[in-house]
């Protein structure tokens, strides 16, 4: 799967998935169904981390996307690519 | 009185006197408490920036209106002139002496003056007492609180400097409630200058409360909006503050060596989930706080209080060291001692820097985790290499010739946020009127966090704007005096609300930003009588004029000038960073001149 697209889970994701990673095989899809994908990968629900209700951003969810963050691309409509690494961070902060 | 105690007294060290200060109900409607009204009181008692170790210097105490009432109110603020920067300076803390300063009777304690011999002050009653401080001198900070509880009563509260205070270290902390600190300024080595060890404070007076049935249900709001909250309620509990070595390495600016890299390879064997897996004991939490965002941690050899995520950064990745015990272990050395964390991590990466080039021989090399507590020690005792260390960055740097190297602002280190990552957080620390520092407007928030709303972190624009509202609302919670970590949760207008049910206040939304707004023009005004100008509002060249080559932050440098003077003209100060006639007419500080 070397040309997977690769997921990073960081914070209460990781704790609630018991995992660092996961490869997607999702080159072309948007970032979305890509999250869709993963979750029926990994077993376990996590995207009420991440989502609201009506299935946009939660405000403070972070998604980054080869380091850029996806609000300032096309939010949950940016397309990955084989490649690809996105890191996913629940809503967080500190000082 | 609501709210407030109505009670602030001056101790003058030297001659033991102690009388009340008078503070009009005007004067705390336009200051509130905390750092506002610290500061305003400060400028008063100090019209003329006096040299900050000098007895003529004022050190104060402050609580402010909500201390002791809503969650996360034990907190206080310390006021000074900063011997590290020479700014004006306050330096906030957590823990629950702020409480117990209001329990014993104060909102305040001013102290002038130096004592012949080491003294600590206890204050009980609405009373100050000046004791002999003889068999505590020169213990760490943590036997010091032990041995005056032991005096004056386990629930009494103790705030004191360990050795570096007593050794005027510029940078030396206040600790409190065992690991609490107010840590950055240097305030301690104002205190240890003046011969005092501790402030000890215990009471039974209770906050009078205006509108008690308001108060119960807005509590139970703020409860239940701290609780759904992500952060406040999720985040912050489990993982505390060093969750955000990971993001901010993901973001490319986690800076690495004395900010030459921002990304650290390591960052995942010192983040905030590696913590939470192996060296975490317990969360703590300061008085009346759901949150907790502490940590009790317990090493090989040790256990302590922290790291958290400024101190993890500073003993880590900007030393090139990923070893997390050797990190936890040189914070309880800085707590013990009395130590800023992040002036002492920052300025030892300096000196890194400078060994490595040949400017300074004196064998500090990157990722030498083995001594890390070593050269903390040495520079609580100002002895061998810690005699230069002890200096901070700024002197450190220039006395070897390479001033540059110092990633300071106004003499301030900058904490764990390269400012090549989020522009606005770069103005943040260029106009912050304690230096390079963080807390003044946390940019961070909304340019990488995407709270309250998310900002694009490289764009410019707006950013003026967004700076100086920060600035206020931070001013603000500074002085009512409560948490920011509040703020992830809460808005100004329920820091309004908050005033009103405590003190009866009614002053509105706006208002209570026009409190902020005029705290920060006060703060400016000292510091243009104490010398500075435009030219200090600026960061070290390694930001302007070098770009990182990796990382999602990379080829990409500060643009202050594109934001510095839409600064100036939001904030009603003249192009050379001045407060116009009119600026300080609508703020009602018309006698600028004397602050
Ligand atoms: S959030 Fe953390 S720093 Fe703030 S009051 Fe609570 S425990 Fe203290």
């Amino acid at each position: 799967m070397a040309a997977a697209v690769e997921i990073r889970f960081y914070a209460l994701l990781r704790r609630r998935l018991e995992r660092r990673r996961l490869a997607v095989d999702g080159d072309g899809l948007s970032v979305l169904d890509l999250l869709s994908l993963a979750e029926e990968q990994a077993g376990r629900p996590f995207l009420d981390e991440l989502l609201d209700r009506g299935r946009g951003l939660l405000s403070g969810t972070m998604i980054l996307v080869n380091g850029e963050n996806i609000r300032l691309k096309q939010g949950l409509a940016t397309r990955v690519h084989s490649g690809d690494v996105v890191d996913l961070f629940s809503p967080a902060g500190g000082g | 009185m609501n709210g407030w105690m109505g009670r602030i007294v001056t101790v003058d060290l030297g001659s033991g006197r102690q009388e009340e200060l008078p503070v009009s109900d005007e004067m705390r409607r336009r200051y509130l408490g905390g750092r506002g009204l610290g500061v305003r009181l400060y400028s008063d008692l100090c019209p003329q920036p006096p040299d900050p170790l000098a007895p003529e210097n004022a050190i104060l105490f402050m609580a402010g209106p909500l201390t002791g009432t809503v969650m996360t109110s034990g907190r206080f603020q310390v006021v000074s002139r900063s011997p590290l920067t020479g700014t004006i300076c306050d330096s906030s803390s957590g823990g629950s002496f702020g409480a117990a300063l209001k329990s014993a009777g104060l909102d305040g304690l001013v102290i002038r003056g130096r004592a012949e011999r080491p003294v600590y002050l206890v204050v009980s009653h609405g009373q100050v007492e000046m004791r002999d401080a003889a068999g505590i001198w020169g213990l760490d900070t943590q036997r010091t609180q032990k041995a005056l509880q032991e005096r004056a009563g386990a629930k009494a509260s103790v705030a004191c400097i360990g050795p570096a205070g007593e050794n005027r270290v510029l940078f030396a902390a206040i600790l409190n409630d065992r690991d609490r600190a107010a840590g950055r300024g240097g305030l301690g080595a104002v205190m240890g200058a003046k011969n005092l060890k501790a402030v000890v404070a215990a009471g039974d007076r209770a906050t009078a409360i205006a509108d008690p049935v308001g108060y119960k249900e807005m509590s139970l709001r703020l409860d239940r909006a701290v609780d759904k909250n992500p952060v406040t309620g999720k985040s912050l509990q489990v993982l505390g503050t060093s969750v955000l070595v990971n993001i901010v390495n993901a973001h490319g600016m986690f800076p690495t060596e004395n900010f030459r890299r921002g990304v650290f390879n390591d960052a995942e064997g010192i983040s905030g989930e590696k913590i939470a897996e192996s060296l975490l004991q317990r969360q703590s939490a300061c008085y009346k706080c759901p949150i907790g965002c502490g940590r009790t941690t317990r090493t090989r050899n040790k256990s302590g209080e922290g790291p958290e995520y400024e101190t993890v950064w500073a003993f880590g990745a900007h030393l090139g060291v990923s070893d997390l015990s050797a990190i936890a272990e040189a914070n309880y050395a800085c707590n013990e001692l009395g130590l800023d964390t992040i002036t002492m991590g920052s300025t030892i990466g300096c000196a890194m820097e400078l060994c490595e080039c040949g400017a300074w021989d004196a064998g500090l090399r990157w990722g030498d985790a083995g001594r890390l507590t070593g050269w903390v020690e040495d520079t609580a005792y100002v002895r061998g290499v810690g005699a230069d260390l002890a200096l901070g960055s700024k002197r450190l740097a220039a006395k070897h010739g390479r001033p540059e190297l110092a990633m300071q602002v106004k003499g301030m280190e900058i904490p764990a946020y390269d400012p090549r990552g989020a522009q606005g957080m770069a103005l943040a620390y260029a106009t912050s009127s304690r230096g390079g520092c963080h807390m003044r407007a946390y940019m961070i928030m909304p340019e990488i966090l995407g709270h309250p709303v998310f900002l694009d972190r490289f764009s410019t624009a707006g950013k003026p704007e967004i700076v100086a509202l920060f600035q206020d609302i931070a001013a603000v919670v500074d002085s009512l005096v409560l948490c920011r970590f509040l703020q992830f949760a809460v808005g100004i207008s329920t820091l309004s609300e908050m005033l009103r049910t405590v003190t009866g206040l009614d002053i509105g939304d706006e208002e209570l930003l026009r409190v902020g707004r005029r705290i920060n023009t006060l703060e400016r005004l000292y510091n243009l009588r104490a010398g500075f100008t435009r030219a200090d509002d600026t960061l070290p060249p390694r930001f302007r004029n070098e770009e990182f080559q990796t990382g999602s932050s990379r080829h990409r440098v500060v643009r202050l000038e594109e934001m510095l003077d839409r600064y100036y003209a939001v904030r009603g100060w003249d192009p050379q960073g001045r407060p116009t006639a009119a600026t300080l007419a609508e703020l009602g500080l018309q006698d600028g001149r004397r602050g």
